[in-house]
């Protein structure tokens, strides 16, 4: 008799139990499904976009390319055609349509380099900016101007008036004395000079991988 | 966040001894629930024990409800965890050569591993069968390798393959576990019982 | 039931509880590693490590124990060998606890203990050539693979008890 009694008190509780699993698988369906969340939050995102920080501006690039700064990577987000045509060195083309492809994320994600975007003006730049500051990737940064703003200040400054400060005269003989170091030749120096090539050899930056090991098994 | 070791939040020095620790909980967990006894293993094929199935499918239906539940909860990634590679051919032949051994010689890997710990000899025997096995493969792997490499599917899981709802799956598949051990029950009691 | 417990040494836990526990183990092993559990690995590791020792040059040249085979590292360094010796230690604990633990052959009292021992071996060869064909056993490819819900693993699951099943009838002496 008491055999009997346990018998039925554990198979009610068998029933409970079965009705517990039941119902916790049973929540996995019901759980109102929300999109996962990958990167920062919006909030974040929109106080990022706002900060002019992410600028840098095309006197301090030339003056880091000069001075051979090792703690930045250039990225060239504009289509290859231009990217083989004319790019600032050492830049590294990752064209916007494939920002996000998996051989790029090396470079983007890592906390080695800051990195900074460039396209044509800084549009295209924007773009790929937000969208990796959406992945919570840090250190970025866009040229304020693109190759435009390039051209027209360190690779062909314009000589400034006559009745302007004199800090304008110093920022033009910088500008001057970079654009002459990118290889531009004036005509007062012609000699010696003139087998300058146009674009310096390009670097090779190896970027190591973040640690993320895929996780692996098997008997 | 998880899985903790893949992403660098454990490091790497860790992985042996978090191997050794979850061993001995596993080790612990199988032996108390009697899978070191090849006879009560054995059992589920005759219809007298049904402590494999039981141990079985609660185990693999608990760890995808959690798993699942972790990953809703954003603790665990689902897509960073190592899926087992689909292999068709070779899943299917070396299942039914596994079946066959499972029959013939009571044990599998794991549980026989549990028997050598308590010292049951036939357990060792078993354990050097696999060895032998394993040699055996080895060496006529020219004459395996079409199966082994062969028909690979990629480390799909069934959403993949099916494109069935993940939550649905695990769904039906505590519904189909429950039945199962409802229906054993009904088995077992009207099975002769066998003392061992 | 209390003097049960103490004469006989074969109550085990209730199953379910164990197989509940097994399934935490399980979260927590994806949780910690990303990986499943796994036990003929060891094994095929222990195998490596002995032709690698006894015939180097036959373990190189053999493609499938290169495979496992590294200048700078044994093949007995590897996460599921580590594994299987917690197993044996956690096993050794239980049975300990629980007074298991004795020299014994257990086998079906209508076959001689030969016999077991026979089939025990064929069982044994039998299961480590399917574990590599498959890829991995019960815990590995069937168990941690329906965890994660790989088709590889149900496939396997499958395999393995179906033909199991389909057999059982011609071992029955065995057991029964």
């Amino acid at each position: 008799m008491v055999k009997k009694k346990v018998a039925k008190v554990l198979s009610f509780r068998y029933k409970i139990l079965a009705l517990i699993f039941i119902v916790l698988a049973g929540g996995l369906v019901l759980l109102p499904k929300h999109q996962k969340q990958e990167g920062i939050k919006a909030e974040q995102l929109l106080s990022n976009v706002i900060s002019p920080e992410r600028y840098v501006s095309t006197d301090q690039i030339a003056h880091k390319i000069i001075n051979q700064d090792p703690s930045f990577i250039l990225i060239d987000v504009r289509d290859s055609i231009s990217y083989n045509n004319y790019s600032l060195p050492n830049a590294i083309n990752i064209p916007l349509k494939k920002l996000l492809d998996k051989d790029f994320e090396a470079y983007l994600n890592q906390n080695q380099f800051d990195v900074i975007f460039y396209s044509n003006d800084n549009f295209y730049a924007d773009q790929a900016w937000v969208l990796c500051n959406r992945l919570g990737y840090k250190n970025l940064r866009v040229l304020k101007g693109g190759m435009n703003r390039w051209f027209t200040t360190i690779i062909n400054p314009v000589k400034p008036n006559d009745d302007v400060a004199a800090e304008e005269f110093e920022l033009y003989s910088t500008r001057k004395a970079a654009s002459m170091f990118f290889g531009v030749v004036y005509p007062d120096q012609v000699a010696e000079q003139s087998d300058m090539q146009i674009a310096a050899p390009k670097k090779v930056i190896t970027v190591q991988k973040k640690k993320k090991r895929a996780a692996e098994g098997g008997c | 966040m998880g899985p903790l070791i893949p992403n660098g939040i454990i490091s790497m020095e860790w992985d042996s001894i978090i191997a050794i620790f979850i061993g001995i909980c596993f080790g612990f967990v199988l032996e108390s629930s009697g899978f070191s006894s090849s006879r009560k293993l054995a059992g589920v094929f005759y219809g007298y024990d049904f402590a494999v199935l039981r141990v079985f499918f609660t185990a693999a239906a608990v760890s995808v409800i959690g798993i699942y539940y972790l990953d809703y909860l954003g603790y665990l990634d689902v897509s960073q965890l190592y899926v087992h590679p689909t292999y068709l051919w070779g899943a299917i032949i070396g299942g039914v050569i596994m079946g066959v051994g499972f029959v013939a010689g009571g044990f599998c890997p794991g549980t026989s591993l549990c028997a050598v710990a308590i010292g049951k000899l036939d357990a060792w025997v078993y354990v050097l069968g696999i060895m032998i096995g394993v040699f055996l493969f080895s060496e006529l792997y020219t004459f395996f390798e079409p199966i082994y490499t062969g028909y690979f599917m990629g480390n799909i899981t069934l959403m993949d393959s099916f494109g069935w709802n993940p939550y649905w799956i695990i769904f039906v598949f505590s519904i189909i576990a429950v039945v199962a051990f409802a229906v054993s029950d009904m088995v077992r009691k009207r099975v002769k019982k066998v003392f061992y | 039931m209390k003097t049960d417990n103490k004469t006989n040494s074969h109550v085990y836990w209730n199953p379910y509880f164990g197989g509940f526990l097994l399934g935490i183990i399980i979260i927590f092993t994806f949780y910690l590693t990303g990986r499943g559990l796994g036990a003929s690995g060891a094994m095929k590791s222990s195998v490596v490590t002995i032709v690698d020792q006894v015939a180097p040059t036959h373990a190189e040249n053999n493609a499938y124990y290169s495979k496992f085979i590294s200048k700078d590292d044994s093949p007995m360094n590897t996460w599921l060998v580590f594994e299987a010796l917690g197993v044996l230690i956690g096993a050794f604990i239980s049975g300990g606890l629980a007074g298991r633990i004795k020299w014994r052959i257990q086998h079906s009292p209508k076959i001689s203990s030969k016999r077991r021992l026979v089939f025990a071996l064929g069982g044994g060869i039998l299961f480590g050539l399917g574990a590599q064909i498959a890829r991995g056993c019960t815990s590995g490819a069937a168990l941690s693979g329906m965890a994660v819900l790989s088709t590889g693993g149900f496939i396997t699951m499958l395999a393995i008890f179906g033909s199991a099943y389909a057999v059982a009838y011609f071992f029955r002496k065995n057991w029964i």
